[in-house]
This record gives C-alpha cells, sequence and structure tokens, in this order.
C-alpha cells in the first residue's frame, strides 16, 4: 500500500508479543516512518503516551499487545485495549480521529498478522491523510 | 471521598480560548482516586489542549502541575511559582480547590475543569456510587447505616415506597433499593424496631438551603 505522503508511524508493543527485527518491516521501510516503544507489557501504555506521540508528529499509532488469554501479567492487554477505546474517543473529540490509534492481539513471530496490520494502517492513512498536527 | 468527572474537550477548549499561557493543575486526593484530576489526567489534559489547539492553529503553552490539595493553603503555595508564570489555571479540582485556588490568586482567571458530582465511595476500581448528600445532620444511626435521604430516590424516612421489584428502585432499576438494604441491615444488626420509630421531616436548614455552611473548631484556631 503507497501513500500520497510518508506516514510517521509509532509502534508501542509489549515485548512478549513482537519483535523489531521482523522483516514485515524491512519490506515497509520505504513507505513509512516507524517509531518503535518497547514495553515490559502493554498495560504501560498510559494514555498520555499515545497523546505525546501525535504530538510528537505520529499519523498513527499502533499498540501491539499479546493475544487476549495469553498475557503474562493476566490482564495487561485488557487494560490496554480498554484503555485505547478511551483514547479512541478522547481523539475524536480533540478532532483528530480516533481511527489514527489502532490496537492489534499478535502471537510472537505472527509475520502475516504484522503484515496486514502495517497495510490496513497505510490504507486508514491514505484515507485519512497526514495527523492535522504533524509540523512537518 | 468527593467524586468528579472531567469536563468534555469541546467545553475546555472554549473556556482556554482567550489565554496564551495555562497552567493545569491537579489535586492530588480525591478527583485522582475518581481519575479525573490526578496528575495523570492533568497529562494527558494537557496533552489534549495541546493537541486541540495546534488544530485549530492556535498558539497556547500549556504548563502542568499536581499539587496534593488545592483545598489547603498549604499545598497551593506550592503552586504560587507556576501560577505567576502563567496567565491563567484551569484547575481539575473539586469546585472547593477552583474556588480555593482563587481565592489565593485573586488576578489570575480560574477556571474549572471538572464537574464535581458527589460525595461517594469507590466500589471497585473505576465504579464510585454516591453515598452522601452532605445534608448536615446524619441520622444514619436510625438507618443502619444506610442513608435514605442520598440513596432512595424519593428520600423517603418512614420506611419503604412499595415501588421496588426484587430490591431494585422504581425510578431506576439499576440501583438498589435503599430502603430494602435498610431492613436487611436492621435484620442483620437485630434493630428492627428501629423502624417503629416515627422519624419526623427533616430540617434542611443544616443544609445548604441554610445558605453556605461553615465549621469552626475553636480549639484548633489560634
Amino acid at each position: 500500500m503507497q501513500t500520497t505522503f510518508t506516514p510517521r508511524i509509532t509502534i508501542f508493543y509489549c515485548i512478549n508479543s513482537f519483535t523489531e527485527t521482523s522483516s514485515v518491516f524491512c519490506e515497509i521501510e520505504n513507505q513509512a516512518e516507524i517509531t518503535f516503544v518497547k514495553l515490559p507489557c502493554s498495560s504501560m501504555v498510559k494514555d498520555v503516551f499515545v497523546l505525546r506521540a501525535f504530538e510528537a508528529d505520529a499519523d498513527a499509532v499502533i499498540i501491539l499487545v499479546c493475544p487476549e488469554g495469553q498475557c503474562r501479567f493476566v490482564e495487561g492487554n485488557i487494560r490496554a485495549k480498554k484503555r485505547t477505546t478511551w483514547v479512541c474517543g478522547l481523539l475524536d473529540d480533540i478532532g483528530l480521529d480516533g481511527r489514527r490509534l489502532s490496537l492489534f492481539n499478535v502471537k510472537s513471530g505472527d509475520e502475516a498478522s504484522l503484515e496486514k496490520i502495517l497495510d490496513g494502517t497505510l490504507s486508514v492513512l491514505e484515507e485519512l491523510g497526514p495527523s492535522p498536527v504533524r509540523r512537518n | 471521598m468527593i467524586v468528579g468527572e472531567q469536563k468534555p474537550i469541546a467545553e475546555i477548549k472554549e473556556m482556554v480560548a482567550p489565554y496564551k499561557k495555562l497552567l493545569v493543575l491537579g489535586c492530588g486526593t480525591c478527583v485522582k482516586t475518581c481519575f479525573a484530576g490526578g496528575e495523570d489526567e492533568t497529562a494527558v489534559l494537557a496533552s489534549a489542549i495541546r493537541l486541540v489547539s495546534r488544530k485549530e492553529g492556535r498558539t497556547i503553552e500549556v504548563e502542568e502541575l499536581t499539587v496534593e490539595r488545592q483545598c489547603e493553603n498549604e499545598f497551593i503555595q506550592e503552586a504560587a511559582e507556576a501560577v505567576g508564570r502563567n496567565d491563567s489555571v484551569l484547575s481539575l479540582a473539586c469546585g472547593a480547590g477552583v474556588q480555593a485556588i482563587a481565592r489565593r490568586f485573586v488576578t489570575k482567571p480560574v477556571l474549572p475543569g471538572v464537574n464535581t458530582t458527589f460525595i461517594g465511595v469507590l466500589e471497585k476500581q473505576g465504579l464510585f456510587t454516591e453515598e452522601c448528600s452532605g445534608c448536615g445532620n446524619c441520622e444514619l444511626a436510625l438507618f443502619g447505616a444506610v442513608c435514605p435521604v442520598t440513596r432512595c430516590a424519593k428520600k423517603l424516612l418512614n420506611g419503604p415506597c412499595g415501588g421496588s421489584q426484587a430490591g431494585k428502585c422504581e425510578v431506576n432499576p439499576d440501583t438498589d433499593c435503599a430502603w430494602q438494604m435498610i431492613i436487611e441491615r436492621l435484620k442483620i444488626l437485630g434493630q428492627l424496631d428501629n423502624l417503629r420509630a416515627y422519624v419526623p421531616p427533616k430540617n434542611w436548614n443544616t443544609s445548604t438551603s441554610g445558605g453556605p455552611r461553615k465549621l469552626v473548631r475553636e480549639d484548633h484556631i489560634i
């Protein structure tokens, strides 16, 4: 999926669900600028971290969490999901469009799902365009 | 504790629009517990205001600070320098905190960022229920420590209305019938005889109907 601008995507991820070395990222390197934020558990994604990613010019934020029922800290991914829903509403209120933030349950090493997630995010960004608060 | 809820972004955006330098001032006690105005909520709101202003092409500098309590001068004092650096304050305290800040910094516009809703209890993480109306004349001893003034939709003092179904209030089926709870509690305590006592109409002079109230503890005043 090629967008008409170079999107900036910030990915918050739980270290148990994902590794930055995935080959999927090499493939889209020229289509998007990606910033990774590694977390010991997805429950550590506080609302303010997501908002600050947008303040730092992200066009979209993705949160990658373990599949439900497989969080090492029992309910970290459920907390992350609830928080994400809340922040999506806040982004709508701000006028940024909640679709710029999304959360996905992924199994460690599931490259196919990862590819789909990134493709989907690029499609959404193609429709939404750059973030209205992006400075450059 | 006092329970409050943050105002919608749209309302806050309008309130802060005339100002160029804004201090978002959190309160680390009651409103922190109910996720309306503690350190985290202060950071989120400050960020949201920066984003919404940037989106609308407005320039605003937003500083954030949280003090332990906005209703006590000792803690308010900690905010003095930050208040001085900004041209307005968005207080995330309850209504009392907002007014205490305004009284202390008379030349600064102090705006409310929270709707103060009730005096309540934390039932479980994320769930708060109203339990006290601050009527100024507590009669909980009679009612097995369940307040009909606050928890009965009809504020009945002499027994149930008869409209409840399966222990739920007929006004709002999501609410437990206060009188059912009172009777069950009195049963457990062996104090069902309390129900024989006639409770006269409540004297509301001790509530806000008698104007703003004041509590004086002469033994603590020097």
